[in-house]
């Protein structure tokens, strides 16, 4: 019995400094913040677009460390396929089919590891493509690899 | 077989018969369940009195007090306890369930089952009958959960797929007859495909198993063992129902068995169709959204499962041979608002049914054909194992365009053919104290794909692997084991082109808009080593066992060769081609103690590997979708499981158990992180107690089962947080003579979560999109044997 007792005791002890011995150097689990809830963010929710216009789509990213990459997709909503995350609900058009939407995806990256930056990214809205319902989708990276995301419903008009 | 006779198997739930008598003198045989033959020289212990069987397997009991208990035992047979009872008048036939799970351990060791756990370094866990009767839940994986160290990852209520120590996907291997189970198990949202019903024995090894089972089983193996030869000139059968609340769930299964002379069958049909299950809160948060859902259903979570299987076998003396034919085929339902990472809404009306299964949604397939086959020589026994696998998947949603894709015309997503021919032989033989097993598995795999969403390409792969292995008697008690195995391995992958043109910008700065390529010809060679060397020491009640072994794992075709957006988690993922097998080395012990009515068992385990693969979140993007890259990362790894039980009265049971796994990568970009899907600490705690006999319930059973998880605060991107929580489970299990008294029906009343608890499991697939695990589920199962 003792010896079970003994080697219990050695196994058990093992067990609990393998479980105990966390030397871990600071990790970080913080996810970037991205907005355009701000005066200047752009396009608010249910925002209104021209064709041939020009616009500079700006949002404010933040990180507790460093940001990598961000990146902007304007894609048609014709189909009433996804929906924003900002707090209004935006009348949507009846659904269509494309003929020519929009579609704007472009990747940007971050030097100099910044902890806060504002993303400005000027588009122009080509006065041949469709109109009518889009989706503006912005995300951010920090540097460890964790993603935010924000989606905003808008609308394309002549 | 016309008389009363009782059968009585030693079992998780220790069971209690009423016998009757009059005499003084109670008078009886003991059988093989099986073949029915008497079994000579069974010791039949109680308090006081004694008796051996005679050759004709016949004993007899003098003076007996009433309600003495009994131990019948016999080597290579579970022993069994029976209580004598008043009014005994006919004679008491006990038939003895023998222990061993295949032929070769009968002929070759004539050990019991147990026993032959005991003398193997590897640490193992058995699971009979019994067992997955009295825990059975939706899934084979989900009724295998409460063995400590396995646990699962569930995709809705209906499907789920192997952990064995926080490791999962390709790192378990499946082996059902012999042959291992392939689907497309790579993938977070697919389940298992194997009928959980008619299955006997299934043998759960814990740590590295490549010596034995090659490539995958690195973490461990669920082995399905091939299910025992039906008694001689026997027919039999049963019918299961299942109902439950939380998904409407109707099950039935059907098996039936026979045998002549050495000739015999097995067939089974199960059929299952559930609603979406209900899970305790009416909206879901994920991300900035609410969905808000109706009447606590989360939609789209129907499905629907048919599954077919026969065999027949022929058996003699030194000949056995079973050859199996299955077809498992399911359609399960995937939550409508998120479908993996992105938010989609839709026009279709989801809660106009709880029990449709609308997109996105899947269909499985897996036809399995396999022949088991052993041949008993003089000095050798040899095993071959033959498998031919159909597995057809395809994953549907809404064709919605994303990027420079336009509308898909349908809703075939990706569309998976995989076709898997096996061929295991082995040979078993003895050297004086030395029992050597020689062999060679090879496989040989064909995946073709479809749909226009592209994942994976479609690949041929060749393995082939040869081992050998040797298990040395030093004394009784002291056994090694040790072995050494090579594998050789071959990928090839075919090109894959976009349906759709993609801009591409040239260098003289004009664009062009072209087919990508996203997979090319390539032909990718892989070779390893692995093996195991191992104690183990039996003194009297208390067993010791180490091992240390270093398996392996072949890179999989998507590991190497992913280039697309997986629409089901919203993301770009990228393989990498230059991946290395991967190899881990691990330290195994056990320790495990009865005392009288005390057990006591702990199982530690050091583990390191040397190029783990996981799919790493990284910081960059491809058309505006974060991209994921197989990476590789020194990963340590230790914990183990304590379990400890005691046996409070002879009818009340206490069992209590905890499970922990501690990872860290240490290399790489996830450097300090833990590796994705880690489990949490969680301990179970449970209590039975036999109310006896109750009017027309025989042997009524409570059980109670608390799983206690703590919060999952070690996490890796883009995984979050997990808070803890505590569930209880509550279940009665009677028997019923209400047509046939040598076959009472089986009766489980079984009552989960019982405080409706709104709780997460940090490695479901619905975690991601913050969906909490089901809500209450109360389900009961009738099992009428024929």
């Amino acid at each position: 019995m003792k010896r079970i007792a003994l080697i219990t005791l050695v196994f058990g002890s093992l067990f609990i400094a393998s479980c105990s011995s966390d030397s871990d150097s600071v990790r970080d689990e913080e996810r970037p913040t991205i907005t355009v809830d701000y005066s200047a963010g752009f396009p608010q929710g249910c925002e209104t677009l021209q064709r041939g216009e020009t616009y500079t789509f700006t949002a404010r990213v933040t990180d507790n460390l460093a940001l990598a990459s961000y990146s902007l997709d304007l894609h048609h909503n014709f189909d009433h396929h996804t929906h924003d995350d900002q707090a209004a609900t935006c009348d949507l058009e009846p659904v269509k089919t494309a003929v020519n939407p929009l579609i704007y995806m472009e990747n940007f990256s971050l030097d100099n590891r910044p902890t806060e930056y504002e993303i400005q990214i000027e588009v122009s809205i080509p006065e041949d493509i469709d109109t009518g319902d889009y989706h503006c989708a912005y995300s951010v990276t920090d540097e460890t690899g964790w993603q935010s995301r924000t989606s905003i419903d808008i609308k394309i008009t002549d | 077989m016309l008389f009363r006779l009782l059968v009585v198997c030693l079992s998780l739930v220790l069971s209690t018969y009423s016998f009757a008598q009059q005499t003084s003198i109670v008078k009886g045989s003991v059988v093989d369940s099986v073949s029915l033959k008497p079994l000579s020289g069974v010791t039949i212990l109680g308090e006081n009195t004694y008796a051996v069987t005679d050759d004709s397997g016949a004993f007899q009991l003098k003076s007996p007090k009433n309600s003495t208990v009994f131990e019948v035992s016999h080597l290579g047979y579970a022993s069994a306890k029976f209580t004598l009872n008043a009014n005994q008048s006919t004679p008491l036939v006990i038939k003895l369930k023998p222990s061993s799970t295949s032929l070769d351990e009968v002929s070759v060791q004539g050990k019991t089952s147990s026993r032959i756990e005991k003398e193997s370094a590897t640490v193992s866990v058995s699971v009979d009958e019994e067992f997955l009767h009295a825990n059975r839940e939706n899934s084979l994986m989900q009724t295998l959960r409460k063995i400590p160290g396995v646990s699962t990852m569930t995709i809705g209520s209906g499907q789920s797929k192997p952990t064995i120590r926080g490791l999962g996907f390709n790192r378990v291997s499946v082996v059902q007859n012999g042959i291992k189970h392939e689907a497309q198990q790579w993938g977070s949202d697919h389940g298992l495909e194997i009928d959980q019903y008619g299955i006997q024995d299934i043998r759960i090894i814990k740590g590295p198993a490549s010596l034995m089972y090659g490539s995958d089983a690195i973490a461990g193996v669920v082995d399905i063992q091939p299910s025992k030869a039906p008694a001689i000139n026997s027919f039999g059968g049963e019918v299961n129902v299942l109902g439950e609340t939380n998904n409407d769930l109707l099950a039935v299964s059907a098996g039936v068995q026979g045998r002549k002379e050495k000739w015999y069958y097995r067939a089974r049909l199960t059929y299952r169709d559930y609603a979406d299950f209900k899970v305790p809160t009416d909206r879901i948060n994920y991300e900035n959204y609410v969905f808000e859902l109706y009447d606590n259903d989360l939609r789209n979570t129907a499905g629907r499962e048919a599954n077919g299987s026969f065999s027949f076998g022929y058996v003699s003396d030194n000949f056995r041979s079973e050859t199996f034919v299955s077809n498992v085929n399911a359609k399960n339902g995937f939550f409508a608002n998120a479908h993996g990472l992105e938010v989609r809404s839709s026009t279709i009306d989801y809660d106009a049914s709880n029990r449709d299964i609308d997109l996105p949604f899947h269909k499985v397939n897996h036809v399995k054909v396999t022949n088991n086959t052993t041949i008993n020589l003089n000095e050798h026994t040899l095993h071959f194992d033959l498998g031919y696998q159909n597995n057809q998947r395809e994953e549907h949603s809404e064709p919605v365009p994303h990027g420079y894709m336009p509308t898909p015309p349908n809703s075939r997503e990706r569309v998976f053919t995989k076709n898997t021919y096996s061929l295991n032989a082995k040979d078993i033989f003895k050297v004086e104290n030395h029992t050597l097993s020689a062999g060679i598995n090879t496989e040989l795999q064909n995946n073709n794909i479809g749909g226009w969403g592209f994942l994976i390409p479609a690949y041929d792969r060749y393995t082939a692997g040869a081992y050998l292995f040797d298990h040395f008697e030093l004394t009784e008690d002291i056994h090694l084991q040790g072995g050494l195995r090579f594998d050789a391995g071959r990928v090839a992958t075919q090109a894959h082109y976009d349906w759709y043109r993609s801009p591409r910008d040239n260098p003289d700065g004009s664009t062009s808009n072209v087919y990508l390529q996203r997979a090319e010809n390539r032909t990718l060679d892989f070779g390893s080593f692995s093996g195991s060397v191992g104690v183990s020491y039996i003194r009297g009640n208390t067993t010791y066992k180490l091992n240390a072994g270093k398996s392996f794992r072949m890179p999989l075709a998507h590991e190497l060769a992913s280039d697309g957006v997986n629409y089901h988690m919203y993301r770009y993922e990228r393989g990498n081609l230059d991946l290395d097998p991967e190899a881990s080395y691990q330290l195994d012990a056990e320790v495990t103690h009865t005392a009288g009515r005390f057990n006591f068992g702990v199982s530690p385990f050091l583990n390191y590997f040397e190029n783990y693969i996981y799919l790493n979140p990284t910081s960059s993007y491809v058309e505006t979708l974060q991209v994921y890259e197989y990476t590789q990362a020194e990963v340590f790894r230790t914990g183990g499981e304590v379990t400890a039980g005691m046996q409070v009265s002879q009818d009340f049971r206490l069992d209590a158990s905890a499970e922990y796994v501690y990872s860290r990568q240490t290399s790489g970009p996830k450097e300090g992180f833990t590796i994705p899907f880690s489990p949490p600490l969680i301990g179970m705690l449970s209590a039975n107690y036999n109310l006896g006999n109750w009017s027309l319930f025989k042997d009524v059973n409570l059980n109670a089962d608390l799983r206690v998880a703590a919060a999952q605060t070690d996490i890796v991107p883009p995984e979050e947080i997990t808070a803890g929580y505590q569930m209880l489970n509550l279940a009665v299990m009677s028997k019923l003579n209400l047509f046939n008294n040598q076959n009472p029906t089986l009766l489980r009343v079984k009552l989960n979560n019982v405080f409706n608890t709104e709780y997460y499991d940090h490695t479901s697939f619905y975690r991601l999109i913050d969906v909490p695990e089901a809500g209450r589920n109360l389900s009961v199962s009738l099992t009428l044997p024929f």
